[in-house]
């Protein structure tokens, strides 16, 4: 559990350079991201690349599944999580493609529009810009618990890159409280 | 009369001359189409239905603008500016600067490049690209409305070009355009300019240079970082506009000493010294500058233009190289020595008075780079300098870290470098050092930002020493055009679907991984006889990465514009011929017109030519005009992820039945479609889901059974393999059963019945309901209405 104040890392983009004059993300431990799911009304989990080379990624993206939240896999990282039995939403659009597609209010593919958006497991830069265009052109909640400090989602983990046990423990945490 | 006006009142003084040029064309070839030379407005009503369809989408790399005095303005959340301007229209303002920078430079170039020739070959030299290419410049023709018979008529081209460029960049000054559909079609129309600017770029240096024309079996040259013998001075040329370097050779051929000098590349400039005599080397992309100059490899190094560093005579000097500068584009702040003696030159350079100098006289650099090359080299006796004297130097070096990581988050690609540091002082094992080798793009961004000041990028280069130096492979050289008769043989398969698709890898260096990956796509599409074409540093890239047999894909795949063959076009403007093929598919083989008809061809291309660009690293400027060429012409493109800085794309969004019809100009009836291909521009993470997104943005809707069932085939192969299951949208591809790939027939028939629901003859294995439309052999799509109406009469 990550509960002292002083575990918790700043706060550091993870471009030095991508400076903003608008909101920057509210950096979140687990217990809030916690709450956000909870209060949530049609949340979903959006899987990136890196799944396909860190397995603990696909680990914890199966138990968000098994705790009820649906998975879009992109990047395919469809395939080991297929292997474990995880029914994505969709396997095989980019996350460019899911994010144009989420920024129209018309895109229901499980009835409803989705109301918080979780990210793991992208390419920094490639989620950086998807999370621009969702802060800028939609009123979505975006939630990235990568291991980088993402400035444009509106919750993002803190930076973790330099403690992976870290990273894994707060991925934890937010699965065994909801 | 179908020419526009304006060219008359525009030049009244030539009026008789431009009515007998008129008839005289007219009569020679066809008639003149709706748009010849085109302004603005001519094609906007294309753009916007393209756009329609694929709807532009937006992510800002910043929410402010600082364009002008009034700025900085806040735009986040699609705030306005104080000129009035949303944040959305302002990124599609920002795209549509970008394709006026791609276009000028290549417009720029071919301009520099046709003056010149004409001084040295007169305006009268022929156009002749070989008796197997007739259609000699499908793009001038379809867009200008112009049949170039001489370098002479390049410069009528060049001129439309260079107009349209100025409008377009005149649109972007503050207060002008409102709407970001309308910066879209702009930034459409700049980027039509590019391809017509790559065009006469590279049929004036074909047809003037004496260039390889639509030769398939081109020669193969080494390639790579460890190409060049240590034991001959070495001149190094970088840069695009091969102009300034070519006169090196000729110079070394005429005084009989090419043999005893290595003259080797980074960049285009090398793609086209190897298009000019085969003895020339490549040492790699652009990303091989910093590895080339640090290792100390050059005794001399000739820049030119685009995609070069800034920071060239700077880095040359540290390793004590000199630096001649060619191009006006890139002048470096040196002094300008055109009218000094040749001896000067070189007794400047060589004695280190000037570190570098400017001398845009090709002739004068083809003497004074190698003489100086031969001087430098008798000093430069260790010529395997390995980027740090001794290993103890390296080791101190790496001592140094301490492991803050500012490096890490400066590196576009976040690469752990901090790691490979406490790996490397702990125990001395420089492996996760080394690794970094593989994806670093040796831009240098962490040495700035390094309290310690380490040389990370030599620490990374030593460390994989061996590997780079190894990595020594062949290009095939760039060939130019594709043969009229090879768009003969496969103009049908293409339009049907047999083959399955044409992947055109171009662009640059900024991989998301490994640069073996490039590799890897492509082999997947090779094997599935797809045409594979290539380009400028992607195609560098391949002639590096070799299999466990040392062999590359030129060695292993034919040189053919053919299915199951790799063609590698030749430097950044030879991407002219890869839109060229699309054309002329149009022309050859289906006949259409081209003149002045570029609605119609774009419009055939789109619902017809299953081609995708592919540019797994796209860097520059010019990437994004030549996509964006692309996507005018009805051809998407899929890119890496760093593509999506580009800020823009287009998006098509499938489940929006309304937004997928054409006009079927045989009922005559407007038909809903699959949406295929359904997004113009669009990035990819991993190699993985590239392969799968390549492999569905081929899918046409004028494919026949066959080639629905061909391209189905591969698509669900893919997905199966990559993403671990059917595709999620295979059905809507489905108009038959004859379109179901044949070995997994029933089993895809049990799910369209179980899971989507359609209703199926089990006793014929027929589908009874469900597709969205069937399959009629006479289908004639298209999205114009003025071909519509042409083609009803
Ligand atoms: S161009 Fe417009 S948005 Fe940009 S700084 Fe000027 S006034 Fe502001
Ligand atoms: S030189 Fe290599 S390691 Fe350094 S910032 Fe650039 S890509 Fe990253
Ligand atoms: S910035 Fe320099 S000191 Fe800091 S981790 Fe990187 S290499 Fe080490």
């Amino acid at each position: 559990m990550i509960s002292k104040e002083e575990k918790f890392p700043i706060a550091k983009r993870y471009n030095v350079a991508d400076v903003q004059v608008s909101r920057d993300a509210t950096a979140v431990k687990p217990v809030v991201v916690v709450n956000l799911i909870k209060k949530a009304k049609n949340p979903v989990l959006i899987t990136g690349g890196s799944l396909l080379r860190e397995e603990k990624l696909v680990e914890i993206a199966v138990k968000f599944y098994e705790k009820g939240i649906p998975v879009i896999a992109t990047g395919g990282s469809s395939k080991p999580l297929i292997e474990k039995g995880v029914k994505p939403l969709f396997k095989t659009y980019t996350l460019h493609q899911i994010t144009q597609f989420l920024l129209d209010e018309d895109f229901k593919p499980n009835g409803k529009s989705f109301d918080v958006v979780l990210f793991l497991g992208f390419l920094p830069y490639y989620l950086s810009r998807m999370l621009s265009a969702l802060k800028h052109f939609s009123s979505i909640t975006t939630i990235a618990i990568d291991e980088f400090y993402h400035p444009h989602a509106k919750f993002s983990f803190t930076n973790l890159t330099k403690d992976k046990e870290m990273h894994y423990a707060m991925l934890e945490e937010i699965l065994s409280r909801i | 009369m179908l020419m526009k006006k304006g060219i008359f009142v525009d030049e009244l003084r030539n009026v008789v001359i431009k009515i007998g040029e008129i008839a005289e064309e007219e009569e020679e070839w066809e008639s003149p189409g709706p748009t010849p030379k085109p302004g603005i407005i001519e094609l906007r009503k294309w753009d916007h239905k393209l756009l329609e369809r694929y709807e532009p989408f937006y992510a800002p790399m910043q929410d402010f603008c600082n364009l002008c005095t009034m700025g900085p303005c806040d735009l986040s959340f699609n705030k306005k500016g104080a000129c009035g301007i949303d944040l959305r229209t302002a990124k599609a303002r920002l795209v549509t600067i970008a394709c006026c920078i791609g276009a000028s430079a290549h417009t720029a170039h071919a301009r520099h490049l046709v003056d010149h020739l004409i001084e040295e070959f007169g305006e009268d030299l022929p156009i002749n690209l070989g008796g197997d290419v007739n259609v000699e410049a499908p793009l001038i023709r379809t867009v200008v409305g112009i049949k170039p018979k001489t370098l002479g008529d390049l410069r009528k081209a060049l001129e439309w070009a260079e107009k349209e460029i100025v409008k377009v960049l005149h649109s972007v000054h503050i207060g002008n355009e409102e709407n970001f559909v309308d910066y879209e079609s702009k930034a459409m129309h700049v980027s039509m300019a590019d391809h017509v600017g790559m065009e006469v770029a590279d049929i004036a240096q074909i047809v003037a240079f004496g260039f390889p024309k639509a030769k398939p079996d081109t020669d193969l040259v080494p390639t790579g970082f460890g190409i060049v013998d240590t034991k001959k001075p070495v001149i190094c040329v970088v840069g695009h506009n091969v102009m300034y370097s070519r006169p090196i050779i000729d110079y070394l051929e005429r005084s009989g000493r090419i043999d005893e000098f290595e003259v080797a590349g980074l960049c285009c400039t090398a793609h086209d010294m190897t298009r000019y005599r085969s003895k020339a080397k490549i040492f790699g992309p652009i990303s091989y500058q910093l590895r080339v100059i640090r290792a100390g490899l050059p005794d001399v190094v000739v820049s030119d233009e685009q995609c070069i560093r800034a920071d060239l005579v700077d880095a040359c000097s540290k390793m004590g190289i000199p630096l001649i500068a060619t191009s006006d584009a890139a002048v470096r702040g040196l002094t300008d020595v055109s009218d000094w003696k040749a001896e000067d030159i070189v007794e400047a350079l060589v004695s280190g008075k000037l570190k570098g100098v400017f001398l845009p006289v090709p002739e004068k650099v083809g003497e004074v780079a190698p003489k100086v090359a031969e001087e430098i080299f008798k000093r430069n006796k260790d010529r395997k300098y390995k980027f740090f004297a001794s290993d103890d130097e390296l080791k101190a070096e790496i001592a140094k870290c301490t492991q803050c990581m500012s490096c890490v988050f400066t590196c576009p690609h976040n690469l752990r470098i901090d790691i490979g540091m406490a790996q490397a002082q702990k125990t001395g094992d420089l492996s996760k050092l080394a690794i970094l080798e593989e994806q670093c793009l040796a831009c240098g961004k962490c040495e700035q930002s390094c309290p310690k000041q380490i040389k990370i990028v030599n620490v990374i280069m030593r460390s994989n020493f061996e590997k780079l130096y190894a990595k020594t492979g062949k290009t095939r050289v760039g060939r130019g055009p594709i043969q009229d008769t090879e768009i003969r043989k496969v103009g049908q398969p293409i339009v049907f679907g047999q083959i399955p698709g044409v992947i055109a890898a171009v662009g640059c260096i900024n991989f998301p991984d490994e640069m073996k990956s490039i590799v890897e796509i492509l082999e997947e599409f090779l094997k599935r006889k797809y045409i594979v074409v290539t380009s400028g540093c992607h195609a560098m890239d391949i002639g590096m990465i070799k299999d466990e047999e040392g062999k590359t894909l030129y060695e292993k795949y034919p040189g053919n514009f053919d299915a199951g063959c790799i063609v590698n076009v030749g430097s950044c403007v030879s991407n002219a011929h890869i839109a060229g093929a699309a054309i002329k598919i149009a022309n050859i083989f289906a006949m259409r017109p081209l003149r002045g008809n570029y609605a119609e061809i774009a419009d055939y291309i789109l619902n017809r030519v299953g081609a995708v660009g592919f540019s797994w690293g796209p860097y520059s400027h010019k990437a994004a005009s030549i996509a964006t060429g692309f996507n005018r012409l009805g051809v998407p493109v899929v890119v890496g992820p760093h593509g999506t800085k580009y800020r823009r794309a287009y998006i098509g969004k499938p489940w929006k039945n309304d937004k997928w019809w054409v006009y079927d100009i045989k009922s005559g009836k407007k038909t809903f479609i699959e949406p295929a291909p359904d997004s113009l521009l669009v990035a990819v993470e991993t190699k993985e889901e590239a392969i799968v997104q390549l492999a569905r943005l081929c899918i046409r809707p004028n494919d026949t059974s066959m080639g629905r069932q061909i391209k189905l085939t591969h698509y669900i192969e893919l997905s199966k393999k990559y993403m671990g299951d059917l595709p999620d949208d295979w059905h809507i591809y489905v108009r038959s059963e004859a379109d179901l790939p044949l070995k997994m027939r029933e089993e895809l028939l049990k799910v369209l019945e179980e899971q989507h629901g359609w209703k199926i003859d089990w006793d014929k294995k027929k589908i009874v309901e469900g597709p969205l439309r069937g399959y009629d052999a006479g289908f004639n799509p298209t999205v114009v209405e003025e071909v519509f109406a042409k083609y009803r009469r």
